[in-house]
Protein backbone atom coordinates (compact mmCIF):
# COMPACT_ATOMS: atom_id res chain seq x y z
CA UNK A 1 0.00 0.00 0.00
CA UNK A 2 1.20 3.29 -0.96
CA UNK A 3 2.33 5.28 2.08
CA UNK A 4 0.36 8.62 2.02
CA UNK A 5 2.58 12.24 1.80
CA UNK A 6 3.08 14.74 4.20
CA UNK A 7 0.40 16.70 3.24
CA UNK A 8 -2.44 14.08 3.69
CA UNK A 9 -0.79 12.72 6.60
CA UNK A 10 -1.01 16.60 8.22
CA UNK A 11 -4.43 16.86 6.94
CA UNK A 12 -5.13 13.22 8.72
CA UNK A 13 -3.98 15.10 11.84
CA UNK A 14 -5.03 18.25 12.16
CA UNK A 15 -8.58 16.77 10.83
CA UNK A 16 -9.05 14.13 13.54
CA UNK A 17 -8.89 16.61 16.40
CA UNK A 18 -12.89 17.69 16.03
CA UNK A 19 -13.87 14.32 15.19
CA UNK A 20 -11.80 13.00 18.48
CA UNK A 21 -13.39 15.81 20.54
CA UNK A 22 -16.89 14.83 19.54
CA UNK A 23 -15.97 10.72 20.36
CA UNK A 24 -14.48 11.60 23.65
CA UNK A 25 -17.67 13.67 24.32
CA UNK A 26 -19.66 10.81 24.00
CA UNK A 27 -17.34 8.63 25.31
CA UNK A 28 -17.91 10.59 28.63
CA UNK A 29 -21.72 10.87 28.59
CA UNK A 30 -21.32 6.78 28.09
CA UNK A 31 -19.09 6.15 30.57
CA UNK A 32 -21.30 8.15 33.12
CA UNK A 33 -24.46 6.12 32.06
CA UNK A 34 -22.39 3.08 32.72
CA UNK A 35 -21.47 3.85 35.76
CA UNK A 36 -24.75 4.91 36.98
CA UNK A 37 -27.01 2.97 34.99
CA UNK A 38 -30.14 2.84 37.74
CA UNK A 39 -30.21 7.28 36.85
CA UNK A 40 -30.21 5.89 33.02
CA UNK A 41 -33.08 4.22 33.26
CA UNK A 42 -34.84 6.48 35.46
CA UNK A 43 -34.26 8.76 32.55
CA UNK A 44 -36.05 6.63 30.37
CA UNK A 45 -38.86 6.26 32.67
CA UNK A 46 -39.38 9.51 33.43
CA UNK A 47 -42.68 10.94 31.09
CA UNK A 48 -41.35 14.47 31.70
CA UNK A 49 -38.25 13.51 29.57
CA UNK A 50 -40.32 11.38 27.03
CA UNK A 51 -43.11 14.63 26.72
CA UNK A 52 -39.50 16.94 26.29
CA UNK A 53 -38.34 14.80 23.84
CA UNK A 54 -41.37 14.73 21.91
CA UNK A 55 -42.23 18.48 22.38
CA UNK A 56 -38.58 19.07 21.04
CA UNK A 57 -38.44 17.11 17.85
CA UNK A 58 -42.19 18.10 16.95
CA UNK A 59 -41.90 22.11 17.23
CA UNK A 60 -38.24 21.93 15.28
CA UNK A 61 -40.11 19.78 12.75
CA UNK A 62 -42.98 22.62 12.84
CA UNK A 63 -40.80 25.34 12.33
CA UNK A 64 -39.39 23.85 9.70
CA UNK A 65 -42.62 22.93 7.85
CA UNK A 66 -43.00 27.09 8.39
CA UNK A 67 -39.54 27.20 6.96
CA UNK A 68 -40.02 25.54 3.65
CA UNK A 69 -43.40 26.66 3.14
CA UNK A 70 -41.79 31.13 3.97
CA UNK A 71 -38.15 29.94 3.63
CA UNK A 72 -38.13 28.17 -0.23
CA UNK A 73 -39.93 31.53 -1.91
CA UNK A 74 -37.08 33.59 -0.20
CA UNK A 75 -34.08 31.35 -1.59
CA UNK A 76 -35.37 31.58 -4.79
CA UNK A 77 -35.83 35.37 -5.12
CA UNK A 78 -32.18 35.53 -3.76
CA UNK A 79 -31.11 33.04 -6.08
CA UNK A 80 -32.65 34.36 -9.35
CA UNK A 81 -33.41 38.27 -9.07
CA UNK A 82 -31.42 41.08 -9.00
CA UNK A 83 -32.83 43.47 -6.89
CA UNK A 84 -32.15 46.75 -4.44
CA UNK A 85 -31.76 45.29 -1.16
CA UNK A 86 -30.14 42.08 -2.13
CA UNK A 87 -27.82 42.34 -0.09
CA UNK A 88 -29.87 44.03 3.07
CA UNK A 89 -31.91 41.22 3.35
CA UNK A 90 -28.87 38.09 2.76
CA UNK A 91 -27.43 40.32 5.79
CA UNK A 92 -30.83 39.78 7.86
CA UNK A 93 -31.05 36.55 7.01
CA UNK A 94 -27.19 35.97 8.33
CA UNK A 95 -28.05 38.13 11.75
CA UNK A 96 -29.60 35.03 13.94
CA UNK A 97 -25.85 33.29 12.64
CA UNK A 98 -24.02 35.92 14.66
CA UNK A 99 -26.04 37.21 17.49
CA UNK A 100 -25.85 35.35 21.07
CA UNK A 101 -28.93 33.15 21.08
CA UNK A 102 -30.05 35.12 23.72
CA UNK A 103 -30.30 38.32 22.09
CA UNK A 104 -32.50 36.42 19.27
CA UNK A 105 -34.24 35.29 22.62
CA UNK A 106 -35.25 38.78 23.51
CA UNK A 107 -36.55 39.90 19.65
CA UNK A 108 -38.56 36.82 20.02
CA UNK A 109 -39.37 37.73 22.95
CA UNK A 110 -40.27 41.28 21.90
CA UNK A 111 -41.99 40.66 19.23
CA UNK A 112 -44.00 37.83 20.10
CA UNK A 113 -45.08 38.50 24.07
CA UNK A 114 -48.75 38.99 24.99
CA UNK A 115 -47.71 43.13 24.65
CA UNK A 116 -45.83 42.58 21.58
CA UNK A 117 -45.89 44.11 18.05
CA UNK A 118 -46.54 40.28 16.57
CA UNK A 119 -48.15 39.23 20.09
CA UNK A 120 -50.60 41.31 20.51
CA UNK A 121 -52.36 41.31 16.93
CA UNK A 122 -52.30 37.28 17.46
CA UNK A 123 -53.68 37.16 20.64
CA UNK A 124 -56.85 38.20 19.54
CA UNK A 125 -57.11 35.09 17.18
CA UNK A 126 -56.19 32.69 20.38
CA UNK A 127 -52.71 32.17 19.41
CA UNK A 128 -50.26 32.69 22.67
CA UNK A 129 -46.73 32.36 22.39
CA UNK A 130 -45.46 32.86 25.86
CA UNK A 131 -45.01 29.64 27.81
CA UNK A 132 -46.85 27.82 24.80
CA UNK A 133 -45.62 25.54 21.93
CA UNK A 134 -45.94 28.73 19.17
CA UNK A 135 -43.23 30.36 21.32
CA UNK A 136 -41.10 27.69 20.98
CA UNK A 137 -41.77 27.21 16.99
CA UNK A 138 -41.05 30.72 16.00
CA UNK A 139 -37.56 30.75 18.75
CA UNK A 140 -36.73 28.14 16.78
CA UNK A 141 -37.37 29.40 13.69
CA UNK A 142 -35.50 32.62 14.30
CA UNK A 143 -32.42 30.70 14.53
CA UNK A 144 -32.90 28.37 12.05
CA UNK A 145 -33.54 30.49 9.13
CA UNK A 146 -29.99 31.26 7.83
CA UNK A 147 -29.34 26.95 7.51
CA UNK A 148 -32.20 26.59 5.71
CA UNK A 149 -32.43 29.69 3.13
CA UNK A 150 -28.71 30.01 2.28
CA UNK A 151 -28.57 26.22 1.73
CA UNK A 152 -31.77 26.15 -0.34
CA UNK A 153 -30.40 29.17 -2.12
CA UNK A 154 -27.15 27.40 -2.95
CA UNK A 155 -29.48 24.33 -4.53
CA UNK A 156 -31.54 26.95 -6.58
CA UNK A 157 -28.38 28.72 -8.16
CA UNK A 158 -27.46 25.45 -9.56
CA UNK A 159 -30.01 25.15 -11.37
CA UNK A 160 -29.73 26.42 -14.53
CA UNK A 161 -31.79 29.24 -15.30
CA UNK A 162 -32.32 28.10 -19.07
CA UNK A 163 -34.30 25.12 -17.98
CA UNK A 164 -37.12 26.90 -16.60
CA UNK A 165 -36.67 29.60 -19.50
CA UNK A 166 -37.39 26.22 -22.11
CA UNK A 167 -40.10 25.23 -19.56
CA UNK A 168 -41.85 28.74 -19.81
CA UNK A 169 -41.38 28.60 -23.69
CA UNK A 170 -43.47 25.47 -23.49
CA UNK A 171 -46.32 26.45 -21.86
CA UNK A 172 -45.24 26.36 -18.43
CA UNK A 173 -46.45 29.52 -16.01
CA UNK A 174 -43.53 30.62 -13.52
CA UNK A 175 -45.14 28.74 -10.90
CA UNK A 176 -45.20 25.57 -12.43
CA UNK A 177 -41.90 25.99 -14.04
CA UNK A 178 -40.75 26.24 -10.28
CA UNK A 179 -42.99 23.79 -9.03
CA UNK A 180 -42.14 20.76 -11.87
CA UNK A 181 -38.68 21.79 -13.18
CA UNK A 182 -36.64 23.94 -9.77
CA UNK A 183 -37.92 22.28 -6.77
CA UNK A 184 -37.23 18.55 -8.26
CA UNK A 185 -33.79 19.33 -9.17
CA UNK A 186 -33.10 20.89 -5.92
CA UNK A 187 -34.73 18.01 -3.22
CA UNK A 188 -31.30 17.35 -2.28
CA UNK A 189 -30.54 20.78 -1.22
CA UNK A 190 -34.17 21.03 0.71
CA UNK A 191 -33.43 17.72 2.25
CA UNK A 192 -30.35 18.89 3.53
CA UNK A 193 -31.59 22.84 4.73
CA UNK A 194 -34.92 21.04 6.02
CA UNK A 195 -32.36 18.95 8.33
CA UNK A 196 -29.54 21.27 9.23
CA UNK A 197 -32.68 23.87 10.55
CA UNK A 198 -35.08 21.12 12.47
CA UNK A 199 -31.28 20.03 14.14
CA UNK A 200 -30.72 23.68 14.83
CA UNK A 201 -34.30 23.53 16.67
CA UNK A 202 -33.66 20.77 18.06
CA UNK A 203 -30.28 22.01 19.71
CA UNK A 204 -31.95 25.17 20.44
CA UNK A 205 -32.30 26.26 24.07
CA UNK A 206 -31.23 30.10 25.07
CA UNK A 207 -33.91 31.73 22.27
CA UNK A 208 -36.58 29.31 23.37
CA UNK A 209 -36.03 29.43 26.92
CA UNK A 210 -36.25 33.53 27.27
CA UNK A 211 -40.08 33.04 25.29
CA UNK A 212 -40.85 29.65 26.55
CA UNK A 213 -39.53 28.21 29.54
CA UNK A 214 -42.28 25.69 29.64
CA UNK A 215 -43.71 23.54 28.40
CA UNK A 216 -39.77 22.46 28.66
CA UNK A 217 -37.87 21.28 25.40
CA UNK A 218 -35.32 18.88 26.12
CA UNK A 219 -32.54 21.40 26.88
CA UNK A 220 -34.18 23.41 28.74
CA UNK A 221 -35.08 20.24 30.97
CA UNK A 222 -31.49 19.07 31.05
CA UNK A 223 -30.74 22.82 32.24
CA UNK A 224 -33.27 22.26 34.99
CA UNK A 225 -32.02 19.26 36.08
CA UNK A 226 -28.59 20.33 35.95
CA UNK A 227 -29.63 23.36 38.69
CA UNK A 228 -31.74 21.33 40.61
CA UNK A 229 -29.95 17.47 40.85
CA UNK A 230 -26.66 18.31 39.42
CA UNK A 231 -24.58 16.70 36.51
CA UNK A 232 -25.45 13.27 37.23
CA UNK A 233 -29.11 14.29 36.76
CA UNK A 234 -28.43 15.94 33.88
CA UNK A 235 -26.23 14.05 31.91
CA UNK A 236 -28.84 10.59 31.81
CA UNK A 237 -31.50 13.17 30.10
CA UNK A 238 -28.36 14.31 27.72
CA UNK A 239 -27.24 10.81 26.96
CA UNK A 240 -30.96 9.78 26.22
CA UNK A 241 -31.78 13.00 23.81
CA UNK A 242 -27.61 12.22 22.13
CA UNK A 243 -29.10 8.77 20.99
CA UNK A 244 -32.88 9.78 20.06
CA UNK A 245 -30.75 12.56 18.00
CA UNK A 246 -28.65 10.36 16.13
CA UNK A 247 -31.07 7.80 15.27
CA UNK A 248 -33.94 10.42 13.82
CA UNK A 249 -30.75 11.62 11.32
CA UNK A 250 -29.27 8.69 10.38
CA UNK A 251 -33.46 7.58 9.35
CA UNK A 252 -33.81 11.03 7.95
CA UNK A 253 -30.33 10.65 5.77
CA UNK A 254 -31.36 7.05 4.85
CA UNK A 255 -34.75 8.06 3.94
CA UNK A 256 -33.22 11.10 1.67
CA UNK A 257 -30.91 9.44 0.29
CA UNK A 258 -33.68 6.47 -0.82
CA UNK A 259 -35.35 9.77 -2.14
CA UNK A 260 -32.77 11.01 -4.07
CA UNK A 261 -31.57 7.45 -5.63
CA UNK A 262 -34.81 6.43 -6.53
CA UNK A 263 -35.06 10.09 -8.78
CA UNK B 1 -45.15 36.09 -39.97
CA UNK B 2 -42.87 37.41 -37.48
CA UNK B 3 -42.05 41.08 -38.14
CA UNK B 4 -39.54 43.35 -35.91
CA UNK B 5 -39.72 46.82 -35.99
CA UNK B 6 -37.30 49.80 -33.29
CA UNK B 7 -36.48 47.47 -31.41
CA UNK B 8 -34.47 48.38 -28.94
CA UNK B 9 -33.30 45.83 -25.92
CA UNK B 10 -30.59 46.51 -23.40
CA UNK B 11 -28.53 43.63 -21.33
CA UNK B 12 -26.43 45.54 -18.99
CA UNK B 13 -24.09 48.00 -20.87
CA UNK B 14 -25.03 46.28 -24.29
CA UNK B 15 -27.70 47.39 -26.78
CA UNK B 16 -29.39 45.19 -29.33
CA UNK B 17 -30.93 47.88 -32.14
CA UNK B 18 -32.99 45.90 -34.84
CA UNK B 19 -34.68 48.43 -37.12
CA UNK B 20 -36.27 46.10 -39.13
CA UNK B 21 -36.51 42.64 -39.76
CA UNK B 22 -38.98 40.43 -41.10
CA UNK B 23 -39.21 36.41 -40.59
CA UNK B 24 -41.88 34.73 -43.46
CA UNK B 25 -43.87 31.93 -42.94
CA UNK B 26 -41.60 28.82 -44.08
CA UNK B 27 -38.97 30.80 -43.62
CA UNK B 28 -34.87 29.08 -42.61
CA UNK B 29 -32.99 32.38 -41.78
CA UNK B 30 -29.86 31.74 -40.52
CA UNK B 31 -28.06 34.37 -37.72
CA UNK B 32 -24.11 34.39 -38.69
CA UNK B 33 -22.22 36.62 -36.65
CA UNK B 34 -19.02 36.55 -34.16
CA UNK B 35 -19.34 36.15 -30.25
CA UNK B 36 -21.28 38.53 -28.45
CA UNK B 37 -23.28 40.42 -31.54
CA UNK B 38 -26.01 39.74 -30.27
CA UNK B 39 -27.70 36.84 -31.86
CA UNK B 40 -28.79 34.85 -29.23
CA UNK B 41 -29.85 37.90 -27.08
CA UNK B 42 -32.03 38.54 -30.45
CA UNK B 43 -33.45 34.84 -29.88
CA UNK B 44 -33.85 35.30 -26.09
CA UNK B 45 -35.70 38.59 -26.58
CA UNK B 46 -38.38 36.68 -29.74
CA UNK B 47 -38.71 33.96 -27.39
CA UNK B 48 -39.68 36.19 -24.28
CA UNK B 49 -36.92 35.89 -22.15
CA UNK B 50 -35.67 39.60 -22.29
CA UNK B 51 -38.24 42.56 -22.30
CA UNK B 52 -37.53 45.42 -24.54
CA UNK B 53 -37.20 48.78 -23.86
CA UNK B 54 -38.70 49.84 -26.97
CA UNK B 55 -40.09 48.19 -30.33
CA UNK B 56 -42.57 45.94 -31.57
CA UNK B 57 -42.68 42.32 -32.28
CA UNK B 58 -45.63 41.07 -33.96
CA UNK B 59 -46.06 37.51 -35.01
CA UNK B 60 -49.02 36.64 -37.16
CA UNK B 61 -51.01 40.32 -36.90
CA UNK B 62 -50.21 40.07 -32.56
CA UNK B 63 -48.15 42.02 -30.78
CA UNK B 64 -46.17 39.26 -28.78
CA UNK B 65 -43.70 42.16 -27.07
CA UNK B 66 -45.75 42.13 -24.03
CA UNK B 67 -46.47 38.56 -23.93
CA UNK B 68 -44.80 36.19 -21.54
CA UNK B 69 -42.84 33.56 -22.96
CA UNK B 70 -45.61 30.88 -22.04
CA UNK B 71 -48.02 32.81 -24.40
CA UNK B 72 -45.85 33.39 -27.64
CA UNK B 73 -45.90 29.88 -28.89
CA UNK B 74 -41.93 30.50 -29.95
CA UNK B 75 -40.00 27.19 -29.03
CA UNK B 76 -36.56 27.38 -28.56
CA UNK B 77 -33.14 24.53 -28.92
CA UNK B 78 -30.44 25.91 -27.01
CA UNK B 79 -26.53 24.34 -27.82
CA UNK B 80 -26.78 23.01 -24.23
CA UNK B 81 -29.54 21.35 -24.96
CA UNK B 82 -31.30 22.28 -21.90
CA UNK B 83 -33.10 19.03 -21.24
CA UNK B 84 -35.25 18.13 -17.93
CA UNK B 85 -32.52 16.25 -15.99
CA UNK B 86 -35.12 14.29 -13.25
CA UNK B 87 -37.28 13.63 -16.71
CA UNK B 88 -36.92 10.56 -19.33
CA UNK B 89 -36.95 11.21 -22.70
CA UNK B 90 -40.75 10.26 -23.21
CA UNK B 91 -41.40 12.79 -20.51
CA UNK B 92 -39.23 15.77 -22.10
CA UNK B 93 -41.01 15.73 -24.99
CA UNK B 94 -44.55 15.63 -23.76
CA UNK B 95 -43.98 18.30 -21.21
CA UNK B 96 -44.93 21.29 -22.98
CA UNK B 97 -48.16 19.16 -24.13
CA UNK B 98 -48.58 18.61 -20.34
CA UNK B 99 -48.66 22.37 -19.85
CA UNK B 100 -50.89 23.41 -22.93
CA UNK B 101 -53.14 20.28 -21.66
CA UNK B 102 -53.00 19.33 -25.44
CA UNK B 103 -54.84 15.30 -25.79
CA UNK B 104 -53.79 12.42 -27.60
CA UNK B 105 -49.80 13.11 -26.26
CA UNK B 106 -48.90 9.21 -26.65
CA UNK B 107 -49.54 9.82 -30.67
CA UNK B 108 -47.68 13.22 -30.85
CA UNK B 109 -44.53 12.00 -28.25
CA UNK B 110 -44.83 8.85 -30.68
CA UNK B 111 -44.83 10.59 -33.65
CA UNK B 112 -42.03 12.95 -33.37
CA UNK B 113 -39.94 10.47 -31.27
CA UNK B 114 -40.02 8.73 -34.27
CA UNK B 115 -39.12 11.59 -37.05
CA UNK B 116 -36.38 12.17 -35.01
CA UNK B 117 -35.02 8.67 -34.84
CA UNK B 118 -35.18 8.44 -30.86
CA UNK B 119 -38.20 6.10 -30.07
CA UNK B 120 -35.89 3.77 -28.48
CA UNK B 121 -34.93 6.09 -26.16
CA UNK B 122 -38.13 6.88 -24.69
CA UNK B 123 -37.46 5.96 -20.89
CA UNK B 124 -33.55 6.56 -20.99
CA UNK B 125 -32.94 9.58 -18.53
CA UNK B 126 -30.80 12.81 -20.30
CA UNK B 127 -27.38 11.63 -18.27
CA UNK B 128 -27.38 8.46 -20.71
CA UNK B 129 -27.59 9.89 -24.06
CA UNK B 130 -25.12 11.02 -26.76
CA UNK B 131 -24.53 14.93 -27.57
CA UNK B 132 -26.48 13.80 -30.89
CA UNK B 133 -28.84 11.79 -29.13
CA UNK B 134 -29.93 15.12 -26.39
CA UNK B 135 -30.35 17.31 -29.12
CA UNK B 136 -32.52 15.25 -31.27
CA UNK B 137 -34.69 15.15 -28.03
CA UNK B 138 -34.31 18.33 -27.64
CA UNK B 139 -35.64 19.33 -30.83
CA UNK B 140 -38.62 16.76 -30.69
CA UNK B 141 -39.79 18.50 -27.58
CA UNK B 142 -39.73 21.77 -29.28
CA UNK B 143 -41.50 20.90 -32.02
CA UNK B 144 -44.11 18.56 -30.60
CA UNK B 145 -45.66 22.15 -28.87
CA UNK B 146 -46.44 22.58 -32.53
CA UNK B 147 -44.62 26.33 -32.47
CA UNK B 148 -45.73 29.09 -34.92
CA UNK B 149 -41.66 29.69 -34.57
CA UNK B 150 -38.71 27.32 -34.03
CA UNK B 151 -35.93 28.96 -32.69
CA UNK B 152 -32.37 27.42 -32.56
CA UNK B 153 -29.67 28.41 -30.77
CA UNK B 154 -25.86 26.90 -32.20
CA UNK B 155 -28.14 23.67 -31.91
CA UNK B 156 -25.02 21.58 -33.10
CA UNK B 157 -22.40 23.64 -31.56
CA UNK B 158 -21.56 21.01 -29.31
CA UNK B 159 -21.37 18.17 -31.82
CA UNK B 160 -18.97 15.87 -33.29
CA UNK B 161 -18.58 16.44 -37.21
CA UNK B 162 -20.51 13.27 -37.88
CA UNK B 163 -23.22 14.03 -35.25
CA UNK B 164 -23.60 17.31 -36.72
CA UNK B 165 -23.81 16.54 -40.15
CA UNK B 166 -26.55 13.51 -38.86
CA UNK B 167 -28.21 16.41 -37.06
CA UNK B 168 -28.50 19.23 -40.28
CA UNK B 169 -29.69 16.67 -42.16
CA UNK B 170 -32.54 15.94 -39.99
CA UNK B 171 -33.60 19.40 -39.17
CA UNK B 172 -33.29 19.88 -42.91
CA UNK B 173 -35.49 17.23 -43.49
CA UNK B 174 -38.21 18.88 -41.08
CA UNK B 175 -37.76 21.44 -42.52
CA UNK B 176 -38.16 19.79 -46.17
CA UNK B 177 -41.82 18.09 -44.45
CA UNK B 178 -43.16 22.01 -44.56
CA UNK B 179 -44.62 24.15 -41.86
CA UNK B 180 -41.75 25.00 -40.08
CA UNK B 181 -40.31 28.70 -39.53
CA UNK B 182 -36.96 28.60 -37.96
CA UNK B 183 -34.78 31.86 -36.73
CA UNK B 184 -31.61 29.77 -36.82
CA UNK B 185 -28.29 31.24 -34.66
CA UNK B 186 -24.74 30.07 -35.98
CA UNK B 187 -21.26 31.72 -35.98
CA UNK B 188 -20.47 28.18 -37.78
CA UNK B 189 -19.56 29.38 -41.45
CA UNK B 190 -20.31 25.59 -42.61
CA UNK B 191 -23.16 25.52 -41.11
CA UNK B 192 -24.45 28.76 -42.39
CA UNK B 193 -23.74 27.89 -46.01
CA UNK B 194 -25.76 24.50 -46.13
CA UNK B 195 -28.65 25.10 -43.99
CA UNK B 196 -31.61 27.96 -44.32
CA UNK B 197 -32.98 29.79 -46.92
CA UNK B 198 -32.06 33.29 -45.89
CA UNK B 199 -28.75 34.49 -44.27
CA UNK B 200 -28.11 37.85 -42.03
CA UNK B 201 -25.00 39.13 -40.15
CA UNK B 202 -25.27 40.61 -37.17
CA UNK B 203 -22.26 42.80 -35.33
CA UNK B 204 -22.58 44.82 -31.97
CA UNK B 205 -26.16 44.26 -31.44
CA UNK B 206 -27.32 45.24 -34.97
CA UNK B 207 -27.94 43.45 -38.16
CA UNK B 208 -25.48 44.94 -40.86
CA UNK B 209 -26.17 43.25 -43.78
CA UNK B 210 -29.65 42.75 -45.76
CA UNK B 211 -31.47 39.70 -45.81
CA UNK B 212 -29.57 37.64 -48.52
CA UNK B 213 -31.51 34.95 -50.69
CA UNK B 214 -29.50 31.62 -49.70
CA UNK B 215 -32.16 28.97 -51.06
CA UNK B 216 -30.49 27.09 -53.65
CA UNK B 217 -28.03 26.02 -50.36
CA UNK B 218 -31.09 23.41 -48.93
CA UNK B 219 -30.69 21.67 -52.68
CA UNK B 220 -27.00 21.05 -51.49
CA UNK B 221 -25.80 17.90 -50.19
CA UNK B 222 -24.62 17.23 -46.59
CA UNK B 223 -21.34 15.05 -46.49
CA UNK B 224 -21.71 12.20 -44.28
Amino acid sequence: MKRPDLFTSGCVLLGSVPVILIILGLIVLVGLQIADPAAFIDAITDPSVSDAIILTFSAAGVSTLLLFLFGTPLAYLLARKKFFLISVIEGLIDLPLIIPHTVAGIMVYLLFMHQGLLGLPLSITGIRFEEAFPGIVVAMLFVSVPYYVNTVREGISRVPIRLELVARSLGATPGRSFLLIVLPLTTRHLLTGGLMAWGRGVSEFAAVVMIAYNPMIISTLIYQRFNTGGLYAATAVAFLMVIFSLLLFVLIRMIGGRLLSEE
Amino acid sequence: MLEISDLVVSAGKFKLIVSQFIVRDGDWIIITGRSGSGKTLLLETIAGFYSSDSGSLILNGRDISKLPPEKREISIVFQDYSLFPHMNVKKNISFGLRMKGVSGIEVIVSEYSKMLGIESLLFRRPSGLSGGEKQRVAIARALAVRPRLLLLDEPAGALDPVTKKNLWNDIRNLYLGGGLTIIHVTHDMGEAEILGNKKVVMEEGRIVSDMSDISDSLNGDIDE
